[in-house]
């Protein structure tokens, strides 16, 4: 599925084989290399080629999927048989299944030849730069580096043919001598924007600072948060609360708040494939086009997205967030988190901190209670103490157990900085944020 | 296939320091009911092919779905010109803890192959269940089935030659209680998916899903009016299927050497069970006893060799209380001066094989739960996974669960909803002071464990009888 035209070819490939049936089908193509490094040697290094085409065949409300990963025309027809003889005898959905008719796209994924062609060495080389930078200052380094290229194709019977393709650059990295730490990351879709210096420098001023680190007691403090930590919150957000599948069943925060004004003027969150610092997808699993989506604006509730099954299902509109069908029983996620940027620099948020607490990184966040979008979760790599304005010393790891609600509610500042984040499906791209309603349950020992 | 594969590790002999071949093909069924309706019915078929070398002394890794002789040598290049690569940064020479060449087969024993049942047979059981539970403010009821045929060849350049057919079978249902503002799952027989094991459909049948049902649903509503968990410290009893999540999270993973070593450092984390500790720290009280055993009859981590062809084996990790062992792959067991017990698995051919769970087993002790449960003055039970969360180096835990009933003067009282506890690993483990008798003993399928990068989702599973801890600290969740 090099082109558009072998993109083609496989669609009338599967036509002629479902010639009495409608259909979806998904192809994804791609090539995928990673490099993984710790205790500051590469000790993990990857590379595989891989096609996966899934075919759902629809056949007067009754559905069946099948998924393969080779395309020759045994393996097609073989597997299609299959499909076929389970779509035969499965019961009605309790809806009409009508498919998506052609559509227009107006983006399209970001292309980086140079990240395509990113060799082995070449990870290597810049790996063995940061190494050895570190190495030089007491310092190990572990990490992953990733450079992808995929082809997407979504088509269907009625004429829907999306084809995209798309390259990605994601790199983590933990530095570590005793009980300093730090952590950086960086996600792209083009490695000419990728600084091993810039990540280098950010990696050893935090753990500069991480040293020595106190025991403070939990409670309710105020906490300026990373933009890595805010794109974890917001991930787990829109997950267990802009679902729309969750929304109509009646199992979201969401569902007894839409339009009501919950949060400060300044919250305002969308799902935005058209941002300039997100990596867009111009299309969902059935082909819908992306569109901007407000979750959050100007502080008001407004609504979560919906996949193809949950619009058809309630008779909502698609929100252009279906996932592929081994996933649909979740419903839909937002696909490029965004969260509005404020007025605020990082410094004068610091600055303006009597007392308080700036959280570098979460560790193993996961939803409490979904009503009330309860978040559980630690803090490592680097968490501090503010007071007086002043970053002042490194505190130990701490649980909490916080909700998002209360969290958002309590926002009073928010930076123009915004940086882009790795997160569930594309993306996150988040601010610092400074809240002074943040839940601490408990502490470690280190 | 094999004959292909020979092929190539004959062009790659001279080469290569070390060499494994591994071919996977798999089939998997997945069928998933909402509220008596039918809601998707999957099918997939997925082979490969994927090449790792020890080249110097440096790990090179390709991987194909494309399995001709002409593609996979162009695989195996790639493979070769990685290792080049992962050579830059080479500290010392990767070295591998002596196996022995095994030439054999596996084959999990079935009693009903799960792909030869009716696709009707299925489908009726998840409708009819997912139907059943829908009662009073039972809004929504999730049943599923999932059944995986993985055929899998590995040769070596020491000469081993295994090839192992394993079948896997699961599922469960869910029951929502949704009220105004808030709403209350069931979970059976597990939470997150049901339970797994390595067996043919007669697993789905002893699970008896349909009987359980609507009892599942009663429960959902009953929970949905229970007032919140109480808070503050407890004695508490934790039911074996929550059990084995916590022997999960705070033993499996931190005894994984390749996390110890920090391999999972800047992802997953690390690990406090350092090397300094082994044989020399106190992990819990003297009932605790911890096993890996990739031999249990039926356990989702149960094979005939790990993906490096190392036999299944059973090590004790925890004995008596005493950390005594890790789960190791070659390459982390060599750096100890150990033999690998046979925990390397890799999720695909497109994967790398990590040092991962098998059946992580906590043994049981010889308490009855009545006399588990009457020896509390002021506690809780707790079952069903809801929530889940451990720090960085696997110390730090807070867990959710479905139920918690009230234990006072020795009897099981009231239903609680949202409980949660907290603890900190080994202190917890210390608390334990007693575990209930094998006749409660069950050993828990858990198909979602994540590792790596890129990530690998591997199935592992977890036997576990009722036990009881002692002055752990409990809340509820707002």
């Amino acid at each position: 599925m090099k082109d558009i035209n072998s993109g083609k070819e496989l669609v009338n490939k599967v036509k002629n084989i479902l010639k009495n049936y409608d259909f979806e089908i998904i192809a994804l193509e791609g090539k995928s290399e990673l490099t993984r490094f710790a205790e500051s040697y590469i000790h993990q290094n990857v590379a595989e080629t891989d096609l996966n085409l899934t075919v759902k065949v629809v056949n007067e409300d009754r559905i069946s999927a099948v998924e393969m990963n080779s395309i020759d025309d045994h393996t097609i027809s073989e597997n299609i048989e299959k499909a076929i003889e389970i779509v035969k005898i499965t019961p009605k959905l309790d809806y009409h299944y009508r498919l998506l008719t052609p559509q227009l796209y107006r983006i399209k994924s970001k292309f980086s030849e140079q990240t395509a062609n990113f060799t082995p060495i070449n990870r290597a080389q810049l790996v063995n730069q940061l190494i050895e930078e570190v190495n030089r200052r007491g310092y190990e380094a572990a990490g992953a580096f990733k450079t992808e290229a995929t082809t997407l194709l979504v088509a269907n019977s009625e004429g829907v043919f999306a084809f995209d393709r798309g390259t990605k650059v994601d790199f983590n990295c933990v530095i570590t001598r005793d009980n300093s730490t730090a952590h950086a990351s960086f996600i792209d879709s083009d490695i000419n924007n990728f600084n091993i210096n810039k990540i280098t420098d950010e990696l050893l001023e935090t753990a500069l600072k991480n040293v020595e680190q106190i025991d403070i007691e939990p409670g309710v403090y105020t906490v300026i948060l990373s933009p890595e930590a805010v794109a974890h919150i917001l991930s787990y957000t829109g997950y267990s609360a802009f679902n729309g599948k969750m929304i109509m069943e009646g199992k979201s925060f969401v569902c007894h708040n839409r339009s009501k004004k919950i949060f400060p003027e300044t919250i305002t969150v969308s799902d935005d494939p058209f941002d300039k610092l997100t990596m867009p997808l111009p299309f969902d699993l059935v082909g819908y086009p992306r569109e901007k989506i407000y979750l959050i604006k100007n502080g008001v509730i407004k609504d979560g997205v919906y996949d193809h099954l949950t619009a058809l299902k309630y008779n909502r509109k698609c929100t252009g967030n279906t996932l592929p069908p081994e996933q649909a029983s979740f419903g839909a996620l937002p696909f490029n988190l965004v969260m509005k940027e404020g007025d605020s620099s990082f410094e004068e948020m610091i600055s303006s901190t009597k007392k308080g607490i700036y959280i570098s990184r979460l560790h193993y966040v996961n939803v409490l209670n979904p009503m009330s979008v309860q978040l559980t979760g630690m803090t490592r790599d680097g968490t501090f103490l503010i007071e007086d304005g002043k970053l002042l010393r490194a505190i130990k790891n701490m649980r909490f157990n916080t909700s998002v609600v209360d969290m958002l509610k309590a926002v009073d500042m928010i930076s123009k900085e915004q940086q882009t984040k790795s997160g569930f499906v594309g993306p996150v791209v988040a601010p610092y944020l400074r809240t002074n309603n943040f839940t601490f349950s408990s502490k470690t020992k280190f | 296939m094999k004959e292909i594969l020979k092929d190539i590790l004959d062009y790659l002999e001279l080469k290569v320091n070390y060499a494994d071949l591994r071919f996977v093909q798999s089939e998997e069924e997945s069928i998933q009911a909402e509220n008596g309706i039918l809601s998707s019915y999957n099918v997939s078929t997925n082979r490969g092919v994927g090449i790792r070398v020890l080249v110097n002394g440096a790990w090179g890794f390709a991987a194909s779905n494309e399995l001709d002789k002409q593609s996979l040598l162009k695989t195996t290049n790639k493979a070769l010109d990685i290792a080049q690569a992962s050579a830059l940064t080479k500290k010392e020479e990767i070295g591998l803890a002596s196996e022995d060449k095994h030439i054999a087969t596996y084959i999990t024993p079935v009693t009903k192959d799960p792909f030869k049942i009716s696709h009707s047979e299925k489908i009726d059981l998840l409708v009819t269940s997912t139907k059943v539970m829908l009662k009073d403010r039972v809004k929504k009821s999730e049943g599923s089935l999932s059944f995986y045929k993985t055929h899998k060849i590995f040769l070596s350049t020491e000469g081993s030659e295994i090839e192992q057919t394993i079948f896997e079978s699961g599922g469960g249902i869910t029951a929502y209680a949704i009220g105004e503002g808030d709403f209350q799952k069931r979970s059976y027989p597990s939470s997150f998916g049901g339970d797994y094991s390595t067996s043919g459909y007669e697993f789905i049948e002893e699970m008896k899903l349909l009987e359980n049902a609507e009892r599942v649903a009663e429960e959902a509503n009953q929970l949905l009016v229970a007032p919140s968990s109480p808070t503050g410290i407890r004695d508490i009893v934790l039911g074996g299927s929550q059990l084995a999540l916590q022997v999960h999270e705070s033993c499996g993973h931190p005894v994984e050497l390749d996390r110890v070593l920090g391999k999972e450092i800047s992802y997953a984390g690390g690990s406090f069970l350092t090397p300094d500790k082994l044989n020399n720290f106190t992990y819990g009280s003297p009932e605790v006893t911890i096993v890996a055993d990739a031999t249990v009859p039926g356990g989702l981590g149960t094979f005939g060799y790990d993906d490096e062809g190392v036999p299944a084996a059973k090590t004790y990790l925890v004995n008596k209380g005493k950390f005594v062992g890790y789960l190791t792959s070659r390459e982390d067991a060599f750096k100890l001066g150990l033999k690998s017990n046979g925990a390397a698995r890799a999720e695909n051919w497109n994967r790398i094989p990590l040092v991962r769970m098998t059946n992580i087993n906590l043994l049981p002790g010889n308490l009855e739960l009545d006399e588990l449960i009457g020896d509390i003055k002021e506690g809780l039970y707790l079952d069903y996974n809801k929530s889940w969360s451990i720090d960085d180096k696997r110390l730090n835990f807070q867990f959710g669960t479905e139920v918690a009933r009230e234990i006072k003067n020795g009897k099981l009282g009231r239903l609680y909803k949202n409980a949660v506890y907290q603890g900190i690993t080994p202190e917890f483990w210390k608390s334990c002071d007693g575990i209930t008798h094998k006749k409660y003993w069950k050993v828990w399928g858990v198909p979602n464990c994540g590792k790596g990068q890129p990530e690998q989702v591997m199935h592992v599973a977890h036997g576990t009888s009722p036990a009881r801890f002692r002055k752990v600290k409990v809340g509820a969740s707002k």
